[in-house]
Parts: structure tokens; sequence; C-alpha cells
């Protein structure tokens, strides 16, 4: 039997995005993002979000299908997220998929956006899949889990108790008047800073934290620091307030991943998510987990980011694990956790 | 040429299938909050009575937003899917279709205390549907159709509206207040000290007959007046200023700098004007437009302003008004 050829569609923020997967082999990976229309406003805008998506749809699927060299009704099921996200964008999405599952009368899996993340990993990799500790950052969840099947059993073993990392680089970024999004923002003026200027703080990571927080993040201290370090230094060096704020949040992400590695005595750590993208995240992550024995894998930039093909990734690990294919008119869900990952 | 047809503009959710106007599936549902669910199941039920489909028909609303785009979403996939065209119609032209008055109006719930409107006179829709106060509608003394005498568009018909206005996007009639104030922009009282700018703004923006600066003076000593301006890194952007006179308050400008357009300035001024409106307990708010300002009438109307009437050469010779009037009921 051929391999199940699954298209994924994702809009559960910003980006309009629809993937191909054949089994574990990436076809095509097509993202319209309005981010630019979101910038001036500082941060994404549910309703302007949502219209983008109707409006990107059909063309992005189409660029998807010519980039795959299929036609639609090759596919053999299609996937979506379902949750958690903007309830008005993922509504574009389950809606899209539900009508090509319906027209088609082929399956349709709504799956987890954050499992997603994690599961794109087995488009990076030719290795079995096994357990492994995936670090998720992105602009709307950071968190610390333990994987041992994508489709059925990951434990969170700690998040973040206040902002996003993502978010954080976002505020950070407003403080320094760098932008929106403020990742990439921070990552291209902390090149030109000095990472060790200025000494700020590592939330949650104390001794006494230990015991109730040793996987959990908190970045709401850090974000007070800088603007407190600001308001004393106005006319401090900007790219090292950068460097020096990115150091701190790398840090506590690196360290706490590799400590549940070690306390799990799982000796593969998956970084995913749009902070995964961030050049000092990689770097740092691959020294350490080099010297402590721990294989790292990240996947390709344009995987890191939300995408369809992580999407079709999970669809397709359902297919092949025999997993139930969702019943037509599942509801959204823009809360959902990560107990569900198939709808 | 078998139509499947889909209105998610109101409450409801209607589906049917036609075959060159023989009702071959007709199916709705009602819950306001339940498209995305309801929808593909309906679709599949419809797809028993025929197979073979050959175009969609889609209502593009007005209608609440999140409602409206899964039906919009759905109908374009579905099309795509199956290689056929789609086409999309006006959903307030759907209730107006079982309507055999000589003069109506169609309404459709708008949320927010507001209703979607259009106003139908033998058999034509006068103008682009609105979105305003009920009482605006029930001031006019036609009898009211639509959503809330429990009349929805009818998805048997949509096929037949395909022959005549179609539309390629949803109709937004209500810009989405959604929008957050832009970053960086801050709102405050006019004072004395801005007066130097908001005059070098004045100039550029009614190049033919702007305020004196002694017109401006006179207006922030002046009683019952209230002037706002937008401020980006501490440079006047833009002004709105208005007068509670009687029982309605007259907006006497909103400028926003040319270099600032399109930015959601405008929106934010009238939006706050609207605010100190209600606060002073008026019917409602006035003001003339200049005739052909087409980034202003967009605004207004999404915000409930509704056209009244038009006043010749107000401005100055050819260059005329259109008196606009929103209800604060
Ligand atoms: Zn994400």
């Amino acid at each position: 039997m051929t391999e199940p050829l699954i298209l994924g569609i994702e809009t559960s923020c910003d980006e309009t995005a629809v993937g191909i997967v054949r089994g574990r082999t990436l076809l095509a990976n097509v993202i319209s993002s309005s981010v630019a229309e979101h910038a001036r406003f500082g941060g994404v805008v549910p309703e302007i979000a949502s219209r983008a998506h109707l409006e990107a749809m059909p063309n992005v699927l189409e660029q998807a299908l010519n980039d795959a060299k299929v036609s639609l009704k090759d596919i053999d099921a299609f996937a979506v997220t379902a949750g958690p996200g903007l309830i008005g964008a993922l509504l574009v999405g389950v809606s899209s998929a539900s009508a090509l599952s319906v027209a088609l009368d082929k399956p349709i899996y709504g799956v987890n956006h954050l499992s997603a993340h994690i599961a794109v990993d087995a488009l990076n990799s030719d290795h079995p899949l096994k357990p492994t500790i995936a670090l998720l950052v992105s602009g709307g969840h950071s968190s610390i889990l333990q994987v041992n099947d994508i489709s059925s059993d990951v434990k969170v073993m700690g998040s973040t108790m206040d902002d996003a990392a993502g978010e954080a680089f976002d505020k950070i970024a407003r403080l320094l008047e760098l932008g929106f999004p403020g990742g990439p923002a921070i990552d291209k003026e902390a090149k030109a800073g000095n990472k060790s200027a200025i000494d700020f703080p590592r939330g949650l990571t104390h001794s006494n934290d230990q015991e109730a927080h040793a996987y959990d993040f908190s970045f709401s201290g850090l974000k007070t620091a800088v603007s407190r370090y600001l308001q004393q230094a106005p006319n401090a060096v900007r790219a090292d307030v950068a460097a020096s704020f990115q150091e701190s949040v790398v840090d506590v992400l690196v360290t706490k991943a590799i400590a549940a590695c070690k306390a799990s005595g799982i000796d593969s750590l998956v970084i995913a998510g749009g902070v995964a993208a961030n050049s000092r995240l990689r770097e740092m992550a691959q020294e350490r987990t080099a010297k402590a024995g721990i294989e790292l894998r990240i996947p390709a930039m344009g995987l890191c980011t939300d995408n369809g093909a992580m999407v079709a990734a999970l669809g397709s690990i359902a297919v092949s694990s025999g997993k139930q294919a969702s019943q037509i008119g599942f509801a959204a869900n823009s809360a959902a956790g990560l107990d569900q990952v198939i709808w | 040429m078998i139509t499947l047809a889909i209105d998610t503009s109101t409450s409801r959710t209607s589906v049917a299938l036609t075959d060159n106007g023989v009702v071959l599936f007709s199916a709705h549902h009602n819950d306001a909050l339940a498209h995305g669910e309801v929808l593909p199941g309906l679709v599949r039920d419809a797809l028993k009575a025929a197979e073979r489909i050959d175009q969609v028909v889609v209502g593009m609303g007005p209608g609440p937003f999140t409602g409206l785009r899964v039906g919009i979403t759905f109908a374009q996939s579905f099309a795509l899917a199956r290689q056929i065209p789609w086409q999309g119609v006006c959903s307030l032209d759907a209730i107006a279709v079982g309507v055999s008055e000589q003069e109506f109006m169609v309404t459709t719930d708008a949320r927010r205390k507001e209703v979607f409107a259009a106003h139908y006179v033998d058999g034509k829709r006068l103008s682009s549907p609105i979105v305003c106060a009920p009482s605006q509608i029930e001031n006019m003394e036609v009898p009211i159709h639509g959503e809330f005498s429990q009349e929805f568009p009818d998805a048997t018909k949509l096929a037949a509206l395909a022959q005549g206005e179609t539309f390629t996007e949803p109709i937004y009639v209500r810009r989405p207040d959604a929008y957050p104030a832009p970053v960086g922009v801050k709102f405050r009282p006019m004072n004395a000290m801005d007066l130097v700018s908001v005059y070098a703004i004045e100039k550029v923006a009614y190049r033919e007959d702007p305020w004196s600066m002694a017109q401006f003076k006179e207006e922030l000593a002046g009683k019952n007046r209230w002037y706002l301006v937008a401020e980006f890194k501490g440079q006047v952007i833009g002004y709105v200023g208005a007068l509670t006179n009687g029982d309605a308050v007259d907006v006497l400008t909103l400028t926003v700098s040319p270099d600032h357009r399109r930015k959601g300035i405008g929106r934010e001024m009238l939006r706050r004007l609207i605010d100190w409106s209600r606060n002073k307990k008026v019917s409602g708010i006035m003001l003339e437009m200049r005739v052909g300002n087409a980034e202003a009438y967009p605004l207004y109307l999404a915000n409930g302003f509704v056209p009244l009437q038009e006043r010749k050469n107000y401005y100055a010779p050819g260059v005329h008004a259109t008196v606009m009037r929103k209800e604060l009921t």
C-alpha cells in the first residue's frame, strides 16, 4: 500500500497555511501571512486575521496542490487545526476542510495545533518516531512536554505562568521600538549587541522554585526588569539590551528543557514553535545538548512558525496509527488542551 | 443545472438544492452560534438528493462576521473541490424575494442593538445594505420584513438571485470596530498650543476652503464644544470637533493629516465622538460630508450614519454636501 496523501489546513492565528504530505514526506508547504496588517496595532487583531484567512484560502489551497503536483481528488484524508487558537480564525479553516471532506467524501481529522507543532518533527527525520521531550515555544505557548506518543500520549511537564516566550519578545521589542513581530526584530538587533552587558533575571530558576516550578516559565519579571532598566538608563545601547534580554530568555528555556530530559531519562529533545527560529536559541541548544549527550532536533525554519505541513504531518500519523476520523461537524475549540489531540 | 445554495448570514443556517427552480432538498437549523457545526451535515444530507452539483450559490451577507464566513468559505472550498463555479448574492435580497408589498424594508440582526437593513421598492433594492439602529428603520414607516418576524434568507431562491447582482466578497457594511486603536497614537483634548499644527493640517486637507486661524480660536473658546486631537510622537496628526445643539450633536470637523490616513485614526476619533455623544444623552449625531468623499463615506455608513439629504453648493459653488445622521437609542 502506498503511504497516505494528506492535506493539512492551519488558520489558528494569523497564517493561512496549507501543507501536503505523503506519509512522512513533505510535498508542499504554502503560507500566507497577514502579519503586516497587524503590525500597526502591535499585535494580532482577531477580526483582521479572520478576514485575511477567508481571502487567502482558495489561493493558498491551489498553490499547495500545484507545488505538490497532486489534485484534490487524490487526497486520502484532510487534516485541520481545530484548536487552540482564535475561534473566528479556526472556523475558517475547519469550514474549508469540512467542505473538501464532504465534497470529495474523504475523511477529515480535526487536530490539536500544539501537538502538530511537535508532529512536524516526523517530517524532519528518517528515524522511527520515539519518545521525546519537546520544548514548545511561540507567541501563544511556552511549554515543556513529555511526548511518549504524539497522537495519544503527551504529558505537560511545565508551562508558562504568565506570558508566552514569543509574547515576551513582542513586548520588549515594543519597549525598544523595534516593531512587530518582536522575535525576528530582537534576534537581528541582538547580533550587534553584547549578551553579557546586563544581567537580567532568569524567572523561576531559584532553588526554591525547583519543587513546584522546575519546568515552568515566567517572563513577566524579566519584562519589568527591562522596562525599569530602560527608564533608569534611557541612553542604553539598544543592541545590548536586546542581546541581554534574549540571553536571559534562551538560557531559561534551554536549561529547563535539558533538565526535563535528564529527569525523565529521555535523551531526545525537539524544539518547536515560532521561537525555535531564534538563532541564539538554536545555537545554545546545540552546544548544551551536545555536552549533555542529548539528541537535538529543530524543524526547518518554515516548519517552526505556524504552517499547514505540521497539521498534515499529525494527520498522517493519525491515519497510519489507525486513529478514527473526526465526526463531520465537530466543534472547533479555541481553548483546547493537549489531552485533545484528534477531535 | 443543479445548484447547491447556502446561507449563514443570520441565526439560521440554510441549505437547499434546486434544479432549475425545482427544489430537490431544503433544510435549515436555527442556532446563531452553530453554523460551523451544522453546515457540513446539512450539505451531506443534501448530496443524498443529488450527487452531481453544477454550481454553488452563497449568501454574502451582510451578517455577523463569524457565521457569515463559515458559509462563504465552505461554498468556495466545495466549489474548488468539485471544480464547479460559485457565486455570491446579497442575503437580504434572499429575504426580499418572499415579500409581495410594493415598498418595504428588510432587516436582520446585526447584534449590539443594531440591524442590517436595505430598502426595497417594486422588488428592487434601492441602495447598498446599511447597519443602523432599529428606530431609524421604524421611522421610515414602511413595512419591515426579516429576522425579527421570523423571515430568513430563502436558500431555495438563491439560484435565481445569482442571475442578478453578484458579489465576490462578503458584504461587510460594519467596519470591524473590534480593531484596537493604532499603537503609539494618543488622543487628548485640543488646547490653544495645538492651533498652529491644526491649522497647518487644515490648509493641506481643505485647500479650497480651510477654516481660518481665527475660526479655530473662536471654536475652541465656544460653548458646548468638544475638540480632540490625535498625537503621534509629539506631533498633532488629526482632530475632531463637535457641538451639542439641542437634542443632537453636530460634527464640526473630522480631519486626519494626509500623511497619516488609512491607519484607523479617523475611525478611532469617530468612535470617541460617538461615545462622547452618548454621554450627552442626545438623540442623534448629525454631520455634513462633501459629496464624493470616498474615504469618509464608508466610515460613516459603517458607524450607523444614514444619508438624509443633499445640500447643493454647501461648501462652494458645485461642491455639495450630504447630510448624514446616526440615531442614538
Ligand atoms: Zn503555533
